[in-house]
Order: structure tokens, then C-alpha cells, then sequence
């Protein structure tokens, strides 16, 4: 009886999660199809762009926009664009001449793994930091926090990251040159999962691992600078809020101790914000953060969205907004599966 | 995608010798005889002339293949070398003859000459490439037809060691072209080996593999051209070994980092640094710079010659007649370059070179008083640049629009994203552009055949002057110099007094470099070429 229980709830979360991924269908067809749109709305010849030689005319223009698909009338592009969607082939990028789908799938641990380092780092500050300044508001630690947070999000990313590089690698010379995820000396890993950390383990190669580790320590910092603020502002207000609550309230009344109600009690309660906006951050950093990747040359998705939008080169842009669109909704039901273990109460369906 | 390809190859070899041996013994030994090239841009086609590959392959690509011939260099104004347009000298053939009509070209090869698998170089080879050069769809066919090398008949084997191009006219830029990067020599066994029916000449194949015979052999590059390690070719036969055993090229998007990199010593050589790093890196310990005047390079503020209201001379006169030139001069330029504004000549200049300074006259009350005249007084018109030009252009524009105000012009600036530029500038749609670029050639007429006249879209001011479109024709097949020489000066003095552009500067090339490092030299590319560096 317990056992038939226990598998009608299993089937129950497949069904909500199943539910869920269907239900954004259209809104990623939304997407896709405004992209494709606004990206031939904006001015800009990519075909003018790509053919530079100053020897090249007419009938050079005319190939590249042949291989561009953009002979064809705007519907027809459409639909050409969704046929090969349909086979999984977005399509191939001029900037790199390869197919974009490769170049997304090269580029996205990258950016992942750079991402959660940054994201894994600014929670591991930002969660104690906020719950201590809320623990005892007014304090000369809580007006710290507060002057970090400001300090972190009114530093653009790029100033911020340029500056960890003057300090430490051109001052004092403790970290490696900023030049992307692997000295080019070293060898890389056979690739498994992408994140280099990971593959450098699997292949045993712990000098390689070092070094990977070492050149991915000055951009996570410059992205967990920024993301700090929000993660320690929230769970600040949200721990301030809970602990004069009237549970947290009784729980001091009967004489629980103050640690297991601060962190059982009040903390657990505390945090479905925060996960909602690491939820939202993660999403955000993962294609937003071109500035760090620009400035540490982090070979990311997020630069090659924006270079290849400098360029008007279509198939890449789309490809990248498609991506992210569809990270976006994962992202959106891992934080809702996470909510359902913080909180008993919440359930999918 | 699924062939296993020669990178696969040695990427495979490499792991595992990575996993043999002691990789970071081997690292540390060979940094000493390894050249670190940082640039902004991408190496995305490793032979020359893909249609999709980026800028800054080409120059790249001419140190992985071989030309049938080159270019000489001599010593520069800035302290490096610069190439001599008017030495050609053989490199992967052994000699080369020109007939006295100018008709047929002759190469002898060099049977010592081999690819890098190891096969020596055909006439063959040489025969298909060529025959590729002005058959595929290619960067390399128009370049190839600016030089009259239209057609795969004009290109015969003679026997074993010798191919002929024969010309139809005697063009004075058919053998510089063939010693340009587009006129790359491929070995055509292998590259035929993988051409496939859709795509004869295996242009796919070569944007990511070589089959090439040049001093360095590509041993590792990145699937996205962000990372190529190169590796001298021991066997190389087109000139003295080069200095470095391997060159690193690696790319490095932010210009402020890529300086960081040249003052810590860990970056070797740097072409496209910011203009504001400048002055920081002449200063910095261990590093120098060159600075080069481009023989052929100009900026200039250009006006569209079809459009109103600058389809009137009068008005374009006047506006050259107002400039603050040595002002554009000091702040765009921060005084680096030449002047091609404080000609003293009268008429027609002493030479036909060009761009060469031009005689504008200063009178701001002239011209005030000209553009009245002409009814063109309370005018506003829009100057367009391109933003990734804009170090330079910004200072110029706003000068310029202080200026123009003076003679009852308003001129609003329109600073344009790359893309969009291009289309306005394809459009031609721009009454008036600031725009810096070069010929590759300096070749006085071809520069005139580019820049100003045609309507390819690098004719910014659609100028079609019926004097020039005769006299063209005839000084590119003008074997004799003093005929030749009569024709260009007419030439520039024509285009001073219609003033279809007015010219401001001709820029330097910025080279950033260890201190060390000697055998620089500038190209008609202005790309790097790693095969005349030595270290220290």
C-alpha cells in the first residue's frame, strides 16, 4: 500500500514536470519567432559586413546571401528556419563558419561552469552574510554587508574585473594571465561533460585541473561581486521578516534552542526567495555576463551572441536566444522542485 | 562532421603524448623560442579567400602558405622594415621572367620546394591553384581579375618545372597580385583528395585544414580560430628559417588586456591594441613600438558627388577650404602619420603618387562667403562613421562640426554599429562619411580605380569623373614609367579641384612588441608575418 503510494506520487511529479516543459512550448515558439523577426528588422547588411575585400562586388554579395538563405522572401526564410530547427540544425554562423549548434555546445560549459563558480561563490558569501546582518540589524557588521552590497553592484562588471586583473595579475602576480580558461601550454582534457574542472578530474590530470582552476578563480570573483548584492539584500529582508514572525516567535517561547530555531526554523523559511532570485540571476549571468567573458577572454556563449550580433550574423543570435530561452525554462522548474524540498507545502501539481 | 580529420589527428597525438610525458618540462623549454601574438579578432579560416572567414585570416594564412612570389622590404621611416612594392622576388618558385611585351609571365619551380606532408611541389599544383584562384567563389577571383588573371586558359605547364600566365594585356598589377595573400600556392593532391562534388575545389576542407608549404605548419587550433599554435617548417625553401620555432595566436578580445599582457611579458607581439594604451606602452620596461606610415592608407571626410546637396563642386570646394586641419591632425591622428593637407604644389603636384599631400587653401571667409553664393547657406546634413572607427573619428567629427558651423553649415553626427555602416555605405545613401582605409597596392592608379571611381561600394563618393574613367584604363596597362607618371599627376589634380574627398591623413600601423624582437616588418596587409621576426 505504501510502495503504490510512493510510485503514484513518482508518477505524479513526471507528470507535473512533463506538464510544465509543454506548457512553454509556445512561449519559446514566441521567442523564436520574434527573434527571427526583430533580428531582420534592425538595420544592417550582414551579406555587406562579410564580403570586405575592396575587390568584391555584386556577385560576391550575391553568394554570401545565397548562403545566408536571404534570397528568399521573409516567410519562406521562416519556414526554411524551422524545418531545420525541426532536425535540430540552427544553422551556420558566419563569423565562425561552423555549424552554430557546435559552437553553442562548445561554448556553453564555459559559460556554465563560470557561471555557477560565481553564482556557488556570491551564495557561500552572500547567505551567512545576510542572515548575520539580520541576525542583529543596526550593527556595524550589518551596515558592512550593506556597504559591500553597494560597493558590488554599483561597480560594473568590467571595471571590477579589469581592476582583480591590475591587482592581481599584473601587481602582485598571483593569478594567472587573463587569457581564457587553459594556459595555452597546457593540454587540454579529452572532452566528457565540458567543464574542464570536471574532465581534468576524470582524466586524472591534476596540474591541468590547477590550472583551469587557477584562471577561473578572477572571473568568478568579478561575477560574484556583482551578484552578492541581491543575495545578501534578499535574504536579509526575507530573514528579517521571518524571524519576527510569530512561529520563530514561539519556538523562543518554548525554550529550543537559539541555533536550531535560527537555522532550522527561521533559515529554511527564509530562503525560497533567495532561491527564486539565484533562480533568476543564474538565468541572467549565464548570457549576460559578456563583459566578463570580453575582458578575462572567456571563450562563453554570451560574447559569441554579442559578436555575432555586432555582425548581424542571424543563425548565431537565434540560436543563442533559442538556448537561452530554453535554459530559462529549466531553470524556472529546478527552482520549483527546489521549493517543493525547502517547503513541504509547495508541490507541483 | 564526422570525417577524422588531420587536427583530430594531432589533437589525439598531442593528448597523448601529453599523457607520456612531462608537459610542463616541455612547455617551459619552448617558451623560449615561442612568439605570443595577441589580437582582438578570431583565425577562422586557415587558407585564404574564404568568402566567411574573418579579416584577420588573411594576413594570418600567409605565413602558412607559400606565394609564388614576394614582395621585397626595405628599412622604414619608424624604425622597423616596410615592403617594397615596386621588388618582386621569387618564393616558393625559384625564379621567375617577365617577356619584354609584358605578355607572358614565366616560373621556374624549385625542386627542392615540398609540402608539408613531404611530396615536392608540382607544376600541377601550381596550375591548380591558380586555376582554383580565378575559378572558385573566392575572395582571390577579384583580386586576381584587378591583375587581367581572369581565366584557367591563361595558365599553362610548359613542362615539369616551368608554368606560364599569359596576359591579355600587359597589366602592371598582374605579378604583384600573384604575390599577394590571395594567390596562395596549394598542394592540389591532398586538397583534391577532399573536394566533393558540390564543392570542386574543397573550400570547406581548407577553411579548417592546410595543404600548404609555407615556414610554418598549423599544429593545433582551437575549432573556433580563438587559439592556432603554429610550428616552423624545418624544411621550408622560400626563404631564411625563421626566428621563432613556434608562434602562439591567440585571441583576446578586450584591447586594455591584450596591453596588459605585452607590458607583463607574456603576450610577445600586439597589432591592435587601443590608441589609449599608446602612450602606456611606450613608456612600459620590455616593450617597444613601431610606428609605420601606411604607404597607401588615407582618412579623409568624403562627400557622396550624386546625391544633393554635395553633387555641387562649388560646396564641396568650400568645405575643404574651411577645416582646422593641423587641429584634426593633433587630436584624431594625436599627431602620428603624415599630413596630406599642406601640399605646396599648384596645378598639377610634382609626383603622381597618391595619397599624397594635397594644396587646400584656408580661408574660412571664402568659403563662408562660396557656400553663400552657391545658395547653400542654413544647411544641415548628417556625417556618418563607422563606431569602430570611432577613436579617431570622434575627435574629427566634432572638429569638424564646429567648423562647418562657421560657414553656416550644421552638420549632425552620426556615429553608426558595424553592420548598419556597411549597409549605408553599400547604399550609398551617406551624403558625407569620415572613413580611413587603404589599397592594398600602392599603386596610384589602382588606388584611383577603388576608391574613386566604379560603383563598388568602396567608391564612397560615387565620383564619376568622365577624365578619369579614360585615363584608368589606359595607365594600367602603361608599360612606360614617364607615360605612366604623366597620367597619375594628372590624376591627383583632378581629384583636388572636384574634391570628391578631402583628405585629412594617411595613419600609421601601430606595432607593439617585446623589446627583443627585431625583423619587423609592415605588409601591404598590415597583418603580422611571423617569418621575418627574430628574438632577442
Amino acid at each position: 500500500m505504501r510502495a503504490a503510494s510512493g510510485s503514484g506520487a513518482a508518477l505524479a511529479a513526471v507528470k507535473g514536470v512533463g506538464g510544465r516543459l509543454l506548457s512553454a512550448l509556445p512561449a519559446l515558439f514566441g521567442v523564436l519567432a520574434l527573434t527571427f523577426i526583430l533580428m531582420r528588422v534592425l538595420p544592417g547588411d550582414p551579406a555587406s559586413f562579410f564580403v570586405s575585400s575592396p575587390t568584391a562586388g555584386e556577385a560576391e554579395l550575391a553568394i554570401v546571401r545565397q548562403r545566408m538563405g536571404l534570397d528568399h522572401p521573409l516567410p519562406m526564410q521562416f519556414l526554411y528556419y524551422l524545418r531545420d530547427l525541426a532536425t535540430g540544425d540552427l544553422g551556420t554562423a558566419m563569423t565562425t563558419g561552423r555549424p552554430v549548434a557546435d559552437d553553442l555546445v562548445e561554448r556553453l560549459p564555459a559559460s556554465l561552469e563560470l557561471t555557477l563558480a560565481g553564482l556557488l561563490l556570491a551564495v557561500a558569501v552572500a547567505v551567512p552574510a545576510g542572515v548575520l546582518a539580520a541576525l542583529r540589524p543596526g550593527s556595524v557588521f550589518d551596515h558592512g554587508v550593506r556597504v559591500l552590497c553597494s560597493a558590488g553592484v554599483s561597480l560594473p562588471t568590467f571595471v571590477s574585473g579589469l581592476l582583480l586583473i591590475y591587482v592581481f595579475y599584473y601587481w602582485l602576480g598571483w593569478a594567472p594571465d587573463p587569457t581564457g580558461r587553459l594556459d595555452i601550454f597546457a593540454f587540454p582534457p579529452e572532452t566528457v561533460t565540458g567543464f574542464l574542472l570536471i574532465d581534468c578530474l576524470l582524466a586524472g590530470d591534476w596540474e591541468t585541473w590547477w590550472s583551469s582552476l587557477s584562471r577561473l578563480i578572477l572571473p568568478a570573483c568579478t561575477m560574484a561581486l556583482f551578484t552578492i548584492a541581491p543575495l545578501a539584500r534578499i535574504t536579509r529582508g526575507s530573514m528579517l521578516a521571518v524571524l519576527t514572525s510569530d512561529f520563530v516567535r514561539t519556538a523562543e517561547a518554548v525554550g529550543l534552542p537559539r541555533r536550531k530555531v535560527v537555522v532550522t526554523y527561521a533559515l529554511r523559511n527564509a530562503l525560497i526567495p533567495v532561491v527564486t532570485i539565484s533562480g533568476t540571476i543564474f538565468s541572467t549571468m549565464l548570457g549576460a555576463n559578456v563583459l566578463v567573458e570580453k575582458v578575462f577572454s572567456w571563450p562563453g556563449v554570451g560574447r559569441y551572441a554579442l559578436d555575432a550580433l555586432m555582425a548581424s550574423d542571424y543563425a548565431p543570435v537565434q540560436g543563442f536566444v533559442l538556448l537561452m530561452a530554453t535554459i530559462f525554462v529549466f531553470v524556472n522548474l529546478a527552482v520549483d522542485l527546489l521549493y517543493a524540498v525547502i517547503d513541504p507545502r509547495v508541490s507541483l501539481s | 562532421m564526422t570525417e577524422f580529420n588531420r587536427r583530430q589527428v594531432l589533437m589525439a597525438a598531442a593528448a597523448a603524448t601529453a599523457a607520456a610525458s612531462l608537459p610542463r618540462l616541455a612547455a617551459a623549454q619552448s617558451r623560449e623560442e615561442t612568439l605570443r601574438f595577441v589580437h582582438g579578432s578570431v583565425w577562422t579560416a586557415l587558407t585564404a579567400g574564404d568568402l566567411t572567414g574573418s579579416r584577420a585570416s588573411l594576413p594570418l594564412s600567409a605565413n602558412v602558405y607559400d606565394r609564388l612570389v614576394t614582395y621585397g622590404r626595405k628599412e622604414a621611416p619608424g624604425g622597423g622594415w616596410e615592403f617594397d612594392f615596386t621588388v618582386i622576388e621569387p618564393e616558393l618558385c625559384e625564379s621567375y621572367s617577365v617577356s619584354d611585351d609584358g605578355l607572358t609571365l614565366t616560373f621556374k619551380l624549385d625542386p627542392a620546394a615540398k609540402w608539408h606532408d613531404g611530396t615536392p611541389v608540382t607544376a600541377q599544383d601550381v596550375k591548380w591553384s591558380l586555376d582554383r584562384a580565378v575559378s572558385a567563389e573566392t575572395m582571390s577571383k577579384s583580386q586576381l581579375a584587378s591583375g587581367s588573371i581572369t581565366s584557367p586558359d591563361q595558365i599553362a605547364i610548359v613542362d615539369e618545372t616551368t608554368v606560364t600566365v599569359t596576359l591579355p594585356q600587359a597589366d602592371r598589377l598582374a605579378l604583384p597580385n600573384l604575390a599577394m595573400y590571395l594567390a596562395p600556392m596549394i598542394n592540389s593532391t591532398l586538397a583534391k583528395s577532399h573536394a566533393t562534388e558540390a564543392d570542386p575545389w574543397a573550400i570547406e576542407w581548407l577553411r579548417t585544414n592546410t595543404a600548404a608549404s609555407g615556414a610554418y605548419t598549423v599544429e593545433r587550433m582551437s575549432p573556433d580560430g580563438a587559439q592556432v599554435v603554429l610550428a616552423r617548417n624545418e624544411a621550408w625553401t622560400g626563404g631564411p628559417l625563421p626566428g621563432f620555432k613556434r608562434v602562439i595566436v591567440q585571441s583576446v578580445p578586450e584591447a586594455s588586456t591584450r596591453a596588459t599582457l605585452l607590458q607583463k611579458g607574456d603576450a610577445d607581439l600586439c597589432l591592435d591594441f587601443s590608441p589609449t594604451d599608446l602612450e602606456v606602452l611606450e613608456a612600459a620596461d620590455g616593450v617597444k613600438v613601431i610606428q609605420t606610415p601606411q604607404p597607401s592608407g588615407f582618412a579623409a571626410l568624403i562627400f557622396n558627388t550624386q546625391m544633393a546637396p554635395f553633387d555641387d563642386p562649388k560646396l564641396r570646394k568650400a568645405i575643404s577650404m574651411a577645416l582646422p586641419y593641423d587641429r584634426i591632425f593633433e587630436t584624431a591622428a594625436n599627431g602620428q602619420g603624415m599630413k596630406l593637407y599642406d601640399g605646396a604644389w599648384e596645378g598639377e603636384p610634382e609626383t603622381g603618387a597618391f595619397p599624397q599631400p594635397m594644396p587646400y587653401a584656408v580661408d574660412i571667409e571664402a568659403a563662408k562667403a562660396m557656400v553663400e553664393e552657391a545658395g547653400h547657406a542654413g544647411l544641415t546634413v548628417p556625417l556618418y562613421y563607422t563606431v569602430a572607427k570611432a577613436g579617431d573619428f570622434d575627435p574629427a567629427a566634432a572638429l569638424i562640426q564646429e567648423a562647418l558651423a562657421k560657414i553656416g553649415i550644421t552638420v549632425e553626427i552620426q556615429k553608426t554599429p558595424d553592420a548598419q555602416y556597411a549597409e549605408i555605405v553599400t547604399a550609398k545613401t551617406a551624403p558625407m562619411l569620415l572613413e580611413r582605409s587603404l589599397a592594398l597596392l600602392p599603386s596610384p592608379d589602382y588606388f584611383f580605380r577603388i576608391f574613386l571611381n566604379g560603383d563598388s561600394r568602396w567608391n564612397f563618393s560615387s565620383w564619376a569623373n568622365p577624365e578619369v574613367g579614360e585615363i584608368l584604363p589606359k595607365a594600367r596597362y602603361e608599360a612606360d614609367e614617364a607615360a605612366y607618371e604623366t597620367m597619375t599627376r594628372r590624376l591627383v589634380s583632378l581629384a583636388y579641384e572636384e574634391t570628391p574627398m578631402v583628405m585629412l591623413w594617411k595613419p600609421t600601423t601601430k606595432a607593439a612588441m617585446a623589446e627583443g624582437i627585431a625583423g619587423y616588418t609592415m605588409w601591404y596587409h598590415f597583418g603580422p608575418d611571423f617569418r621575418t621576426l627574430d628574438p632577442a
